[in-house]
């Protein structure tokens, strides 16, 4: 069967209970090669249990998520992000103790497929080709630098350029732009579509910064009481009242 | 802060160990291999301590694993195995492995255990090795193992006992030296980075797909090694093994030689052991039992003061070029 044929990504009514509390209730999902799209939505709505469920970090309770075309659902994250799905933390999480280049390393390590240590210690990356994926991740500059002392946009900047090094082919970025400025939040911006229109890159991305969902340009999902609520363009969902008064309504 | 000099006090240090035999006599010889064999011992610790962020509290058990595996190959009581030199050795490398790497194995997989956790567990099973030798009248029980044979050469029909302290410290030497260049080597590789990226942040890794726990396990492993091979040269130059180097006592001072020289750095390590066991031998006549309270005094000057150790920062090797690309930007973070 040819690859492209099975649909990229796929999210079948995943119902998620914790306790008493139903955190995602029959969500659904498609998503293709190559789509951006935004998720946002109240606190609480279930965005982030989503990216959970789909990185497998959470068994779902019931509900399927397919991924090129194979059943992902209840695997380990290690399996989940082998077959091409990275996810970026809420929290920014990169390696703190170690340099820019050395994060770098751990990326292409992973790319190289050496996820298991005897296939690393028979032969690992080719280091000469660190440079230039410093270069072209923007942060030649910071190599040498640990990552705990980049500034705030810098180190998201660099936990996505982790996931993009490793080859994922689709990317959950959680909160990408909080607490940044807007040229970080422009940078990130730029980023995401660069990798979408240079790699083909599928980006799934969680944000309340309405300006960033709309300088990104892509279609939006609006989730409510964890399933979606609406789907449309930024245009659409900005003027619909239901959404206004439900949501935007409350931040502008 | 990276010392500049760092370097060439390595080398310089190495040079000055090989040159040792040119200044001092056969006792004296012989108390620096005793040093030394310490120091490869800490060295195995500063490994999965430093690097993979395990702090081992029953590092004992692998040194000790690796003594008896010796005293008992070399004295033929293995069965099947001949009693020679190099099949001590080379039991005294892979049983220890063998067994941090089952224990690994079942500590790292699933949830895994973490910090003060995994602290407990390798001291519980250091304790629980102790017992065992001391009731299993086979290996000598209480008593141990006496007269292990000292290290033999053998090729074809020539063969020579290395009774002599110049020999047997020059083979030291070169364990030492070559454990130094194994473990240098793994930690500079992609391997060590990984391995130093699940220290910091095992999480991420996982989310990268690494099987964080099979790096954990063969790191924890080819530490094991390096201690069997402390383990198995101790042996020898007591020609004496008893349960007591399994046990709590001296995973205590390994973890204080090496909190006290610096985890992270290899050679920091070895000579925290040279140097904590040096002033032992002279304070401990003078101080008596006091002299514990000094060293514990110390550790925790090192923990609380110095996380990174005496001797790391002067130590500190930089890191390979392709890992420490900045030219630009050093110049002005060192100011």
């Amino acid at each position: 069967m040819n690859m492209d044929a099975a649909p990229f990504l796929t999210v079948r009514e995943i119902v998620m209970d914790f306790g008493g509390i139903r955190a995602l209730d029959k969500m659904s999902l498609d998503l293709s090669r190559g789509d951006v799209k935004c998720i946002i939505g109240p606190n609480g709505c279930g965005k982030s249990t989503l990216f959970k469920v789909i990185s497998g970090d959470l068994d779902p309770t019931s509900g399927q998520v397919f991924f090129m075309g194979e059943d992902t659902t209840g695997l380990s994250p290690q399996k989940i992000c082998r077959k091409g799905i990275a996810r970026k933390f809420q929290i920014p999480s990169v390696f703190d103790e170690l340099t820019v280049a050395e994060n770098i390393e751990i990326a292409i390590t992973a790319a190289t497929k050496h996820y298991a240590p005897f296939s690393l210690l028979r032969g690992g990356p080719d280091r000469s080709s660190y440079e230039l994926v410093l270069a072209e991740t923007r942060l030649l500059e910071y190599g040498g630098k640990l990552a705990s002392e980049l500034p705030h946009g810098i180190r998201q900047q660099l936990e996505i350029a982790l996931l993009v090094v490793t080859d994922a082919q689709l990317l959950l970025l959680d909160e990408p732009t909080a607490g940044m400025t807007e040229e970080e939040t422009d940078a990130i911006v730029h980023m995401i579509q660069d990798v979408r229109d240079r790699l083909g890159v599928a980006v799934l991305v969680i944000e309340h910064d309405m300006s960033f969902v709309r300088k990104l340009g892509s279609p939006i999902i609006v989730m409510m009481k964890g399933a979606i609520l609406r789907e449309g363009e930024y245009a659409a969902i900005s003027q619909d009242p239901e959404i206004r008064q439900a949501y935007l309504g409350d931040i502008e | 802060m990276k010392s500049k000099y760092s370097r060439s006090l390595t080398v310089l240090f190495w040079a000055a160990l090989a040159g040792a035999p040119l200044f001092l006599g056969g006792w004296n010889l012989g108390l620096l291999s005793q040093l030394m064999i310490y120091g490869i011992f800490a060295m195995s610790l500063a490994f999965i301590w430093g690097q993979g962020g395990l702090l081992c509290f029953g590092q004992s058990l692998f040194f000790g694993i690796g003594a008896y595996a010796m005293a008992l190959t070399t004295k033929g009581m293995i069965p099947g195995v001949p009693a020679i030199t190099l099949a001590g050795l080379v039991l005294a490398m892979i049983l220890p492995a063998l067994v941090a790497g089952l224990l690994g194995l079942a500590l790292f997989k699933g949830r895994g255990l973490y910090g003060a956790y995994f602290g407990i567990v390798t001291l519980s099973a250091a304790v629980i090795a102790e017992r065992l030798a001391i009731n299993w009248s086979y290996i000598g029980g209480f008593n141990g193992i006496l007269d292990v044979p000292p290290l033999r050469l053998e090729w074809g029909s020539w063969q020579i006992e290395l009774y002599d302290p110049l020999l047997f410290f020059l083979v030291v030497l070169v364990a030492a030296f070559a454990a130094f260049l194994v473990l240098l080597k793994l930690e500079r590789s992609a391997f060590g980075t990984v391995l130093r990226g699940i220290r910091d942040n095992e999480t991420r890794a996982a989310f990268l797909g690494f099987e964080t726990a099979e790096y954990k396990t063969v790191a924890f492993a080819v530490s094991g090694a390096v201690a069997g091979l402390a383990g198995a040269l101790f042996a020898v130059q007591f020609a004496f093994v008893s349960p007591a180097i399994l046990g709590f006592a001296l995973a205590t001072e390994v973890l204080i030689w090496v909190a006290i020289g610096g985890k992270t750095v290899l050679l920091a390590a070895f000579i925290g052991a040279l140097a904590v066991k040096s002033v032992e031998n002279v304070l401990s006549d003078t101080l008596g039992q006091y002299w514990l309270l000094v060293l514990g005094l110390l550790f925790v000057a090192a923990v609380v003061v110095l996380p990174r150790g005496l001797l790391a920062p002067f130590l500190n090797l930089s890191l390979p070029p392709a890992l420490r690309r900045s030219e630009p930007l050093k110049k002005s973070t060192t100011t």
